[in-house]
């Protein structure tokens, strides 16, 4: 191709201009209260929408909103699996499969999938693996496909919570819903299902750090954790306990949901 | 993963043994197998360890390169992880059969690296905004007997502190160029320090207990494990259950509390080990591969 000398051409990769942003990032408080009004060192999660069965073509669907995070998940399945040589005569098989809009972030992701979109299908998988029955599907694959449409913090969580909605929603047999929940520590304070830039911004203090724990609220189990800063044993714990304490707050929110999809698919029989 | 066919029999004959604090191969529920520690086994390498736990054995070599800091974090140097299963361990790894295991190990490492005071990573800037060391950490997983995680990570760990890296200083020209100059002697190194970085421990449960270090045939037995990343003051910088099960809360504290306590435990020897290897120098018995 004959370059174009009247051109000052562009340098081959490109970044987004935000992050030459010279202006000082704004650090949120480390105390007082949060940038959305919301309370610290207390169970102040974010107010969701929860809808089931939006997409007409899935067996089930569900859709969630929390804040400026909009999850949207659909279930395919159970069907004949895929892959012959993997078909497992007692047990059935779920795949799970997370993506991100590369819209989604401030900055542009691309459609390929990365590692860290692997690393969240797999604590999905794994943390709604134990509330399915899966025995009662033997020989066959169950699927579950998130995307996230918008990431304004606590993807991962929000996205167990939507995934097992869904899977509800289908019909599938399980034990109990999966309910995820995830804080930010920052020094001896601690914020709720964190936004974006409270994710994102790190103060300089130590015992700082992100933790999402998957919830089956009536079997009292935890069915998926994941850490990932510095912390003392002791914040940790107290951590698990507060995001447990968050799912069972959304609970409610949840099954009313349910319960309205179930309400709409069968309308009550006409009073005669 | 290499897996292993453990019958019904078999099953209950390890998690009775482990419900008494007696396991197959006469350990206690939180002892760890023998392990052997070397360092400095590739020359190619700017830090290289071979850790050896039991039938696991684990080849971390690290190589450091001047690359450009991340536009986040124009200040500091980063380390990139890469964890390639052979398919000397298992035949199942064999093509892309291992590449799964790889990504879900290497993602944990980011995670378990993933603040401010396991490494001195502003140590590896060289001019803030245009260069930076890069050290890529390599892992070869030559065999697998179960506990990769914490196989892994002291082998991170040996390696790190073996690694030296060349000095390197900015010279500026009259016109405002700067160049990085590589300083004469190639025994000026850059010694990284190690005490800071977390030891993993994994804590598998097996029946109403748990255990550390588990083989094969007890992993078999249990449905989920713990894994926690400890430092060697005590803070934790990474839990993650794996594992398709789910676990009880309260298990959920005990199993952190316990591997606090033994990870805690693992960071003194450890260090006293690498220095007193660090001190034979060139008199040190080279065991390799076969040893």
């Amino acid at each position: 191709m004959p370059t174009d000398t009247k051109r000052v051409r562009g340098p081959e990769v490109s970044q987004s201009p935000s992050l030459f942003d010279c202006r000082p990032s704004v650090v949120p408080p480390s105390h007082g209260a949060r940038a959305d009004g919301r309370q610290r060192d207390q169970v102040d999660v974010r107010p969701v929408f929860v809808r089931c069965g939006l997409v007409s073509q899935a067996k089930g669907s569900a859709y969630i909103e929390a804040g400026d995070t909009k999850l949207l998940c659909s279930v395919y399945g159970p069907r004949e699996t895929e892959r012959k040589d993997e078909t497992d005569m007692k047990c059935g098989r779920l795949t799970t499969d997370m993506r991100f809009a590369p819209f989604s972030c401030p900055e542009r992701g691309s459609w390929i999938q990365g590692s860290q979109d692997k690393n969240f299908s797999l604590m999905l998988q794994e943390s709604l693996q134990p509330a399915l029955c899966l025995h009662k599907y033997p020989r066959s694959q169950i699927e579950v496909n998130v995307m996230v449409l918008e990431n304004s913090g606590s993807v991962q969580a929000h996205a167990i919570t939507c995934a097992s909605l869904a899977l509800a929603d289908a019909g599938i047999e399980m034990y109990d819903l999966v309910l995820g929940c995830s804080i930010r520590q920052d020094g001896s304070s601690y914020v709720v299902d964190p936004t974006y830039s409270e994710e994102s911004n790190w103060s300089s203090s130590e015992h700082q750090g992100g933790l999402t724990v998957a919830f089956l609220p009536s079997l009292n189990q935890v069915s998926g954790l994941q850490s990932d800063g510095e912390m003392a044993e002791e914040t940790l714990t107290a951590g698990i306990r507060t995001c447990i304490e968050g799912c069972y707050k959304l609970y409610p929110v949840i099954q009313q949901a349910l319960v309205k999809a179930v309400r709409r698919a069968q309308p009550p029989p006409p009073e005669s | 993963m290499a897996t292993v066919k453990v019958s019904e029999a078999e099953k209950v004959y390890i998690l009775h043994g482990i419900r008494d604090d007696l396991r197959v191969d006469g350990r206690s529920c939180e002892d760890y197998r023998h392990m052997e520690v070397e360092t400095d086994v590739v020359s190619n390498t700017d830090g290289s360890a071979r850790v050896s736990l039991g039938h696991t054995a684990v080849l971390v070599g690290i190589k450091a390169e001047i690359g450009k800091p991340r536009p986040l974090v124009p200040d500091e140097g980063y380390l990139e992880f890469f964890v390639d299963c052979s398919a000397n361990a298992t035949p199942e790894f064999e093509g892309r059969g291992g590449e799964e295991l790889g990504i879900e190990l290497s993602n944990t490492l980011y995670r378990v690296f993933n603040n401010k005071n396991s490494i001195d990573l502003k140590g590896l800037c060289i001019s803030a905004g245009e260069h930076c060391w890069v050290l890529y950490v390599d892992v070869l997983l030559l065999q697998c007997d179960g506990n990769l995680y914490d196989a892994i990570s002291v082998a991170i760990k040996a390696a790190l502190f073996n690694t030296k890296i060349p000095r390197v200083h900015m010279s500026s020209d009259d016109e405002g160029g700067k160049e990085v100059e590589l300083s004469d002697d190639p025994f000026d190194c850059v010694r990284l320090s190690v005490e800071n970085v977390p030891c993993i421990v994994t804590l598998c449960k097996v029946g109403h207990r748990h255990v550390v270090d588990a083989t094969l045939q007890e992993k078999a037995c249990s449905v989920a494990s713990l894994i926690i990343a400890v430092t060697h003051r005590g803070t934790v910088t990474c839990v993650k259950k794996v594992g398709g099960g789910s676990l009880d809360p309260e298990s959920i504290f005990e199993m952190t509390e316990a591997g606090k306590r033994v990870g805690k435990a693992l960071h003194a020897p450890l260090m006293k080990l690498l220095q007193q290897e660090e001190s034979l120098g060139k008199k040190r018995e080279k065991v390799g591969f076969l040893g």
